[in-house]
């Protein structure tokens, strides 16, 4: 990539409260969305200072690519229903945002969904806010209980190519920061201190601590082989049967799941039917009925779908379909556990 | 930027009726829409939602009728989009986008003999591929088409095999022998050489005579006959890889994004519809 070398290069301590004043400075041209606190929870939402920010925070229900890049709910034409039928195609609406403090697994997650929407056929509306959306990465500082992005390699710090525009790590009263972008080169106008060879170290040497911190783990070697070779295992029926309930809670607060519905509304007077496109689940029964069959009638079916689109079809996109944020474990109502399941097949692979 | 999912308007120029609860459309539109053997468009119409429909005749194959730019789908009622479908006539507008997906590998065809197996509806998106052979017959070997249809009422096309018997073979089959007298179509018994069989498809292949190094299958149905189909070339000696299947899937989008037709890390929609049956052989949740 074209200057990735001088960016490279910008390595800084900037003390948090000037960081966070910087932020501030850039509301007049964008939206500033961060992490906050609501409750015993944080949510991602725009705000309107700094210091609304809670950076602290260890993990979201939704993540920020699929509340403010791919939407949950959106518009995409407008039919005018007189006589001929004319179409009104939504115009993307893109205004600048920045994201900031957003944890390396959504990063990569956001990174996934390009995949999805950039790639063969462009979507205008995700296109149109990826370009006007800047993104904040945070190193985490702590391991949230279902966390196994280190199994994965999407995180706890960030290691992705490209694809976003600064990354900020936790250094006490301050802030390492690494710009990735030429947009946000050109915007960052703090000097602070310059990062030499110690402070890289420390900040290695903090990755390497927070490897050791987590609880949650998982082999991904060869797993597409050996889920391929276990589709009929004991688990996936047992589990089904025993605990899923077929919610799809598992992915929507998914951060990797892409899948849509198309959806028409006709309005009162029968004038204006509207397009919608919403999120939709492959857990939900009628997700793959055809005339005369339902691909994926049995609920552990549906289920093995979900696990091994996240750990077993890297023959789609050549990566894995999981981050390891851990959300589908933390939101499932009965403790369904991808983790567990896979270790239980592998298990049974190693006896076998 | 222009939404790939945006619908495209186009006139009904003909109806007529094809079978029990189906009928073949004419649609043309502004421009001159071409496509590949096998691939289809999304049909629908604005407050009812969108349907995958295979493209049953193109332009491309030179189709005399189809000069002009014009195409066609057969298509049968069996739900929302295609229930209010059945209800237009000739004149009348609807919507597609299109076309998309991976058709049959016509190319890969050339010099050698073909096999052409359909079931029911199955025939819809093989009609591209027949018009094709004939239109450049000489650069074919042996070409066989084995069809069948639970009995005469539900088979498609039939008109046109006269003409297609000329330059290939047909092998033609029904699972039950119905009224032919109430048959919507003219009783072609005695019409052609052939005649109708009574039994499965795969009971036909014994009939032909298959040359495994020289010829290559194209197969169409519901996926529990392909499964037997390609089962019973592969006795006769075929590789996985010289046999090709069309999947049915759920189609919400037809681009790879909803995620409604995934099989097994493949997009039905953009990767297929069209597999060599070693692609698709044994993946979860299908039964090939
Ligand atoms: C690549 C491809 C090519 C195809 N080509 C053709 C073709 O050439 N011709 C053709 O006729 N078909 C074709 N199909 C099949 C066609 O797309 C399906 O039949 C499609 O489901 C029709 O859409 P629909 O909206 O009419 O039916 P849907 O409304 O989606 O109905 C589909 C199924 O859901 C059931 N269903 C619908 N509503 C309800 C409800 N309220 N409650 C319970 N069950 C319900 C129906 O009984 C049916 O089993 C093709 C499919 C694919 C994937
Ligand atoms: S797991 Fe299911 S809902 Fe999520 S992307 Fe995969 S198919 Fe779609
Ligand atoms: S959240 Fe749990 S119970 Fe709900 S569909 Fe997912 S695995 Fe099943
Ligand atoms: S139809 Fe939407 S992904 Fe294939």
């Amino acid at each position: 990539m074209t200057g990735e070398r001088t960016f490279q290069k910008f390595k800084r301590l900037i003390p948090k409260k000037a960081f966070l004043l910087w932020l501030d400075s850039l509301k007049k041209d964008y939206k500033l969305i961060g992490p906050t606190k609501t409750g015993r929870h944080a949510v991602f939402k725009e705000v309107d200072s700094s210091k609304e920010l809670f950076m602290e925070y260890e993990t979201t229900m939704l993540s920020p690519g699929k509340l403010f890049l791919y939407k949950p709910n959106e518009e995409l034409f407008r039919f005018a229903m007189n006589g001929k039928i004319t179409i009104d195609e939504i115009a993307p609406i893109a205004e600048k945002q920045i994201i900031t403090g957003v944890h390396p697994c959504d990063v990569n997650a956001i990174l996934y969904l390009d995949r999805t929407f950039l790639r063969t056929f462009k979507d205008p509306h995700y296109e149109a806010r990826r370009k006007n959306t800047l993104i904040i990465s945070l190193n985490c500082a702590r391991v949230s209980e279902n966390c196994f992005c280190s199994s994965v390699g999407a995180g706890p710090f960030l290691h992705a190519a490209g694809g976003y525009d600064m990354l900020l790590t936790n250094f006490e009263s301050e802030y390492l920061v690494e710009i990735k972008s030429r947009e946000a080169e050109e915007l960052f106008g703090l000097e602070g201190r310059g990062a030499g060879q110690d402070e890289m170290r420390f900040k290695a040497e903090k990755e390497k601590s927070m490897h050791g911190k987590f609880k949650k783990n998982i082999n991904v070697s060869g797993l597409d082989n050996i889920f391929a070779e276990n589709m009929e295992h004991h688990i996936w029926q047992q589990t089904a049967e025993e605990k899923c309930l077929s919610c799809a809670n598992c992915v929507m607060v998914c951060p990797t799941c892409f899948c849509y519905d198309l959806r028409d509304e006709m309005s009162m007077d029968l004038k204006t039917v509207t397009r919608y496109r919403c999120f939709d689940a492959c857990q939900d029964m009628k997700f793959a009925e055809v005339h005369g069959g339902n691909f994926r009638q049995r609920r552990a079916a549906r289920l093995r779908q979900f696990v091994t689109h996240k750990l077993g079809q890297t023959n789609q996109y050549g990566v894995l379909g999981t981050v390891g944020c851990g959300r589908c474990i933390t939101w499932c109502p009965t403790g369904i556990d991808l983790t567990e399941i896979t270790k239980e097949i592998q298990k049974f692979k190693v006896k076998s | 930027m222009k939404n790939p999912l945006t619908p495209i308007k186009a006139i009904i120029k003909d109806i007529r009726p094809e079978a029990e609860g189906v009928k073949t459309y004419t649609l043309s539109t502004e421009f001159s829409f071409v496509a590949e053997p096998g691939q289809f468009n999304m049909i629908g119409y604005p407050g009812v939602g969108e349907a995958p429909i295979s493209l049953s005749a193109i332009m491309q194959v030179g189709d005399s009728t189809l000069r002009d730019g014009s195409f066609k789908h057969t298509i049968k009622s069996v739900g929302r989009v295609t229930d209010f479908l059945k209800d237009f006539k000739k004149g009348d507008e609807l919507f597609f986008r299109g076309p998309y997906g991976r058709g049959w590998p016509v190319k890969k065809a050339e010099k050698r003999d073909v096999l052409i197996i359909a079931g029911g509806l199955g025939l819809a998106p093989l009609r591209p591929v027949i018009h094709l052979i004939l239109n450049s017959r000489e650069s074919f070997g042996d070409v066989s088409l084995i069809y069948g249809a639970r009995n005469e009422k539900n088979m498609l096309f039939m008109d046109e095999f006269k003409i297609w018997e000329k330059d290939i073979s047909l092998y033609i089959t029904v699972d039950e022998v119905s009224d032919v007298s109430k048959s919507p179509h003219p009783p072609f018994t005695k019409e052609w050489s052939g005649g109708i069989n009574v039994g499965l498809v795969t009971d036909l292949l014994d009939r032909v005579k298959i040359k495994p190094e020289r010829v290559i299958a194209f197969v169409c149905g519901p996926e529990i006959m392909m499964r037997f189909i390609c089962r019973g070339l592969m006795m006769h000696g075929m590789s996985q890889s010289s046999l090709y299947v069309s999947l049915e899937r759920r189609m919400k989008c037809g681009i790879a994004q909803c995620g409604h037709c995934q099989h097994s890390g493949l997009f039905v929609c953009k990767d297929g519809p069209v597999f060599s049956y070693k692609e698709v052989r044994g993946l979860p949740d299908g039964v090939l």
